[in-house]
């Protein structure tokens, strides 16, 4: 099997389209914060739904390069959603499961989902295997957005994904174990650091009434963070990240470190034990 | 779904722990540690180079990236080190107070320890030792060029070196010794985890310092005595003194020297033992100099001109002539063997964190390791990493910290 030639970089993806705020402020109860965060949900698996589709006709197309940017269009619009740790439970899990645990890892007939599609496009497959994989992380898509209303997120669940949407950038991105060939690990990277910052400007009040200027210090690492990552793009493309120089690793690795000893402080900030 | 995560691990800890401790049983001949084994961090230098006397058993040299954006906040980083240093290696109990800066202010946060030493913190001889590197001097951030003490350089590449670069750079490095290898894991970790953000690791490696084996210096990795000859404090070959021509802050100071060599020690073991006694010019069992019975008796080279007891080419002989002329240019060393799996070929990685302390590197380790260049042992040893750095002088009273005179 030929791989298709793959520029060594994909292009450079800004932040993802924020909704229009709702309300004028931050969210002032849990239920509230609760509540934007459902909605900020629904419109991103729309993003999500609409990738795909491109993705899908991109792959029938045999456009390959097209079909990678839409491929991480979607890896990108799912990383916004801040799902991690299997937050939406079964119906999230089938949209981007890893390959561990499996036999054989990504060979393994069982590995499905976005980061199934990543393998296919960056080791030569082509629409005949793909497409199956595409319809059924379509029928998932369809799944989550139907069930999204009576998903409830727990109240004591959001205070936890703002602390760990970054948990999962340190463990499955930046590690370079998450990765099935695309090497684009800091793009991903990057869509999490809005995920956190969405999910940190629905909790800010709340936050800020707990600790007065918990947030701004937040804000400023987060800041950071952003900053180093998009210090390591090469004329507006990423680079895989065990390709980039040791000082700008180093200079990701502290912002995400010094970041996350923070957020580690929120959910107990939250916790009524 | 968060929820369970987070209690299945603390559910699983302790299992997960009990699994951890019989894989790595405790040494039958390790002594109990008494909370009596405190080095005292104060002094005109620091700890880790002649005290304790006895070397530790296990260390980890780490070397890190400075990350800090200003002068302001390297001080701070410095001054958070020297608090680290300071509890570390008093010990610490589960009631003791620890200063308000060791604590986050919020309830129900993370534990402020790992848990790896239990509750109940025992020095073991811990300590920390500071160097700094060329680096940190000369980045523009700091503006501390005036204040770089001389002949601190990037480490030099001798001949046969084969320099791997993921070994070697950082601006800072920290050496942590402790008589106990848990208390160097947990050392390190809760560093890391209070300068997140300031510092980045760029290399590590911990290593083991052997019992003597009957008696005298212990053993390196090619099975003979090793450290047997080291200049006393009172030589007067290690420590920055005014009149120098270094800057005034460094005085109490000295310059480290940390070496990775690969010891090939399959090779080693397929060499005869006479040839392996004329490449080091010791008796492997005693440890003494050839023609002598103890590791502590001097070699008569003004009687063996011709090498015939002591090969001119052994290397005792070229570390050390034992000339007036040489004196000056032996240093503290101060080394440990390191272990670090599997090479390619299917050797054991394994070898010695040479490590050396001097007034002058380019005087003492530069002109030791030149009249070595040639040695036959050369075929036997590949140094990979490390680097030069600058031991900044002991913190004197409480409330200083390391470092300080560069902001004087």
């Amino acid at each position: 099997m030929t791989a298709p030639a793959v520029s060594p970089a994909r292009p450079a993806q800004g932040a993802p389209t924020r909704p229009q705020p709702t309300q004028a402020g931050p969210p002032a109860t849990m239920d509230d914060a609760v509540a934007a965060y459902h909605e900020y949900v629904a419109e991103r698996l729309t993003e999500l739904r609409q990738h795909v589709l491109a993705l899908r006709a991109n792959v029938g197309n045999g456009d390959v390069d097209s079909a990678m940017q839409a491929w991480l269009d979607a890896q990108q619009a799912w990383q916004s959603v801040g799902a991690a740790y299997g937050s939406f439970g079964d119906l999230g899990s089938a949209i981007a499961p890893g390959s561990r645990g499996l036999e054989d890892g990504a060979a393994n007939p069982d590995f499905t989902g976005l980061r199934r599609i990543e393998y296919g496009l960056w080791h030569g497959q082509g629409a005949g295997e793909l497409i199956p994989v595409i319809d059924k992380l379509l029928t998932d898509v369809d799944a989550l957005e139907a069930k999204l209303p009576e998903t409830a997120v727990a109240p004591s669940d959001m205070p936890l994904r703002l602390h760990e949407i970054l948990e999962d950038t340190q463990r499955d991105h930046l590690s370079g174990r998450g990765d099935q060939g695309s090497g684009l690990a800091l793009a991903l990277a990057r869509a999490d650091v809005d995920a956190t910052q969405e999910v940190l400007d629905m909790l800010r009040g709340l936050l800020d009434n707990l600790k007065s200027g918990f947030p701004a210090r937040l804000d400023g690492e987060l800041a950071a963070l952003r900053a180093a990552i998009d210090a390591t793009q090469k004329d507006g493309a990423w680079t895989d990240y065990a390709k980039v120089a040791l000082a700008e690793r180093q200079a990701v690795n502290a912002a995400l470190g010094r970041a996350l000893e923070s957020l580690s402080l929120v959910p107990p900030l939250f916790s009524t034990d | 779904m968060q929820l369970q995560r987070r209690s299945f691990l603390i559910g699983a800890g302790g299992a997960a722990a009990s699994g951890l401790l019989s894989a790595t049983a405790v040494r039958a001949d390790d002594a109990p540690e008494a909370s009596s084994d405190v080095v005292g961090f104060l002094g005109e230098n620091q700890a880790g180079v002649y005290r304790p006397a006895s070397q530790q058993q296990s260390a980890c040299f780490a070397a890190f990236k400075v990350l800090s954006r200003d002068t302001a906040e390297l001080k701070a980083l410095l001054q958070k080190l020297t608090v680290k240093a300071t509890i570390l290696g008093g010990g610490h109990g589960a009631g003791d107070a620890l200063p308000s800066s060791e604590l986050s202010g919020v309830d129900g946060a993370p534990p402020v320890n790992s848990g790896v030493m239990g509750e109940d913190i025992a020095a073991a001889n811990f300590t920390l030792t500071l160097g700094l590197a060329a680096s940190l001097f000369d980045s523009p951030v700091f503006g501390l060029a005036a204040k770089k003490p001389k002949g601190l350089t990037d480490m030099k590449v001798f001949p046969k070196d084969q320099i791997e670069e993921e070994w070697t750079g950082g601006d800072l490095i920290l050496q942590l010794c402790a008589d106990s290898t848990d208390m160097v894991h947990y050392a390190l970790r809760d560093i890391m985890k209070a300068t997140r953000g300031q510092l980045q690791l760029q290399w590590k490696i911990n290593g083991f310092h052997n019992r003597p084996r009957p008696d005298g210096a212990p053993r390196n990795l090619f099975g003979y005595k090793d450290g047997i000859v080291n200049p006393a404090q009172d030589e007067q070959l290690v420590w920055i003194r005014g009149g120098s021509g270094q800057p005034s802050w460094a005085e109490g100071g000295t310059f480290m020297v940390v070496r990775i060599i690969r010891m090939l020690v399959e090779f080693w073991d397929r060499v005869g033992l006479g040839e392996q006694d004329n490449m080091i010019g010791r008796h492997r069992a005693s440890g003494a100099p050839l023609g002598k019975s103890k590791e502590t008796d001097t070699p008569d080279y003004a009687s063996d001109p011709h090498g015939e007891t002591v090969p001119l080419n052994a290397h005792i002989r070229l570390a050390n002539p034992r000339t007036q002329e040489t004196s000056g240019s032996r240093m503290l060393r101060r080394g440990y063997n390191y272990e670090l799996g599997v090479d390619l070929n299917g050797n054991m990685q394994a070898g010695l964190i040479f490590t050396s302390f001097q007034q002058n590197i380019q005087e003492q380790f530069e002109a030791t390791q030149t009249r070595l260049a040639n040695e036959p042992m050369t075929d036997y040893i590949e140094p990979f990493g490390g680097g030069y750095f600058f031991v900044v002088p002991g913190v004197q009273k409480d409330g200083g910290f390391l470092g300080e005179g560069l902001f004087a």
